[in-house]
């Protein structure tokens, strides 16, 4: 299976954003300062289960359910 | 009104200063003072006269002011409703501590009536001043990043380069450890200006081995860190502390680093002056020229229609600038611009980061 992370990181992105382009790119910025880096993943990148289980754990901090 | 600065080494001068521009009560008062001044008697001067403003400060590695660097000197300004209608500040005594974090953030919510998390960043903005020996301020930075969206720049205090006691204050009480946080509402909005003066090389470390509580790498591409960041810039061992000012490492967000500044050689580990997350893909950096390139940063920002910036520059950057006799020079980029800062044991925007002024910009008409 491929591509789970990215859909995972953006859908922290879109839910804490709103739409809001600011907070959006903001969050973007949180996102790598965390420790992953959301330009490294695209649809094909591999269901590492580590980066998932981390990103799981991001997600929680920021207080989006995904 | 207008805002209003001071620089002086004797604080009712600093008073004196700030009340020929300014309201007779702004709505916030800044001060960064010399750790080899009274920062008790600076506090207090300042708090006396402003007794209904929210006065917040700290110790610096150097100060500045419009037009010029300083040292052994308090800079101060104070800002009008007209820039800042709302503000709400409170201290933190253990930073790292993300409960603590949190309680103050409801502090905040209180006085602003409102959800710290609902705030609209393009209006509201944080400023956090945090002790700058604390190393505690990716734990602060990130929690408060995940607390709310507005954004927070800021500095770590200094103490003239002695790194034994750095002072935060709120409200006339200093504390030798802790942190201080506001929120501010800027009713005519604000821009930020994050600049370091560095190219990238193209090389790459990834930090494969790291201890995130004491900042340091322990390997970097599973190979001993000084090693392998010796090799990366063609140099021994023995030969790298040399080169860490001129090439510290950058996690990279896009074509923006983040600069992580490497302080010394542990046995064959490296102890920077921010933490790395393992697995942290860092490019190596190559310094260029401070003041053209903050030069290029502030015109990029109009900052000619500024009505008063806030400064948080890296003593490494001062220290750089100091030994290039360039001190001056620097401090003419903001003669015209109502301006205070100081040099700090650190930078924060987002994060925590090194190498690096933060700047805080009020628009002007």
């Amino acid at each position: 299976m491929a591509g789970q992370i990215k859909r995972m990181l953006d859908q922290i992105v879109e839910k804490r954003a709103k739409g809001n382009t600011l907070i959006a790119n903001l969050t973007t910025t949180k996102l790598m300062l965390k420790g992953i880096n959301p330009e490294k993943y695209n649809a094909s990148s591999p269901d590492d289960p580590a980066v998932i289980s981390r990103v799981r754990t991001v997600a929680k901090e920021l207080g989006v359910s995904i | 009104m207008n805002i209003s600065i001071a620089c002086s080494n004797d604080p009712a001068q600093c008073v004196a200063q700030l009340k020929r521009g300014s309201a007779a009560v702004p709505k916030l008062v800044l001060f960064f003072a010399s750790s080899k001044l009274d920062i008790g008697s600076a506090e207090r001067v300042l708090h006396e006269s402003y007794p209904q403003s929210e006065l917040i400060g700290c110790s610096t590695a150097g100060e500045i002011s419009s037009g010029s660097m300083t040292e052994g000197m308090i800079v101060a300004m104070a800002i009008p409703e007209d820039y800042i209608d709302q503000a709400a500040a409170t201290y933190i005594e253990n930073p790292g501590d993300p409960a603590e974090v949190a309680k103050a953030t409801a502090a905040i919510e209180a006085v602003l009536s409102q959800p710290i998390l609902g705030l609209d960043p393009s209006s509201y903005v944080g400023i956090v001043i945090v002790d700058g020996l604390s190393g505690a301020e990716e734990r602060l930075m990130e929690k408060l990043g995940d607390l709310t969206d507005v954004p927070f720049i800021g500095g770590s205090a200094g103490d003239d380069l002695a790194f034994r006691k750095t002072w935060v204050s709120l409200r006339g009480i200093s504390h030798d450890h802790g942190a201080v946080i506001a929120v501010l509402h800027a009713p005519k909005g604000y821009q930020i200006v994050k600049t370091q003066s560095f190219r990238t090389t193209g090389k790459r470390l990834i930090a494969t081995a790291v201890n995130e509580a004491t900042r340091t790498v322990v390997e970097f591409d599973r190979q001993p860190a000084a090693d392998a960041y010796a090799a990366a810039l063609g140099v021994s061992v023995s030969e790298l502390p040399a080169l860490f000012m001129r090439h510290p490492l950058g996690l990279m967000m896009g074509l923006e680093p983040f600069v992580r500044s490497p302080q010394r050689i542990s046995g064959t580990s490296v102890i920077f002056y921010c933490n790395m997350r393992e697995g942290a893909e860092l490019e190596v950096l190559d310094s260029t020229d401070i003041v053209a390139d903050t030069e290029a940063a502030l015109a990029a920002q109009s900052p000619t229609t500024a009505a008063g910036l806030i400064n948080f520059h890296c003593i490494l950057r001062t220290l750089e600038l100091r030994a290039e006799n360039r001190c001056q020079e620097y401090g003419q980029l903001f003669a015209g611009v109502p301006t205070v800062g100081f040099s700090t044991y650190g930078e924060e925007y987002m994060g925590h980061m090194n190498q690096t002024s933060t700047m805080l910009l009020f628009p002007g008409a």
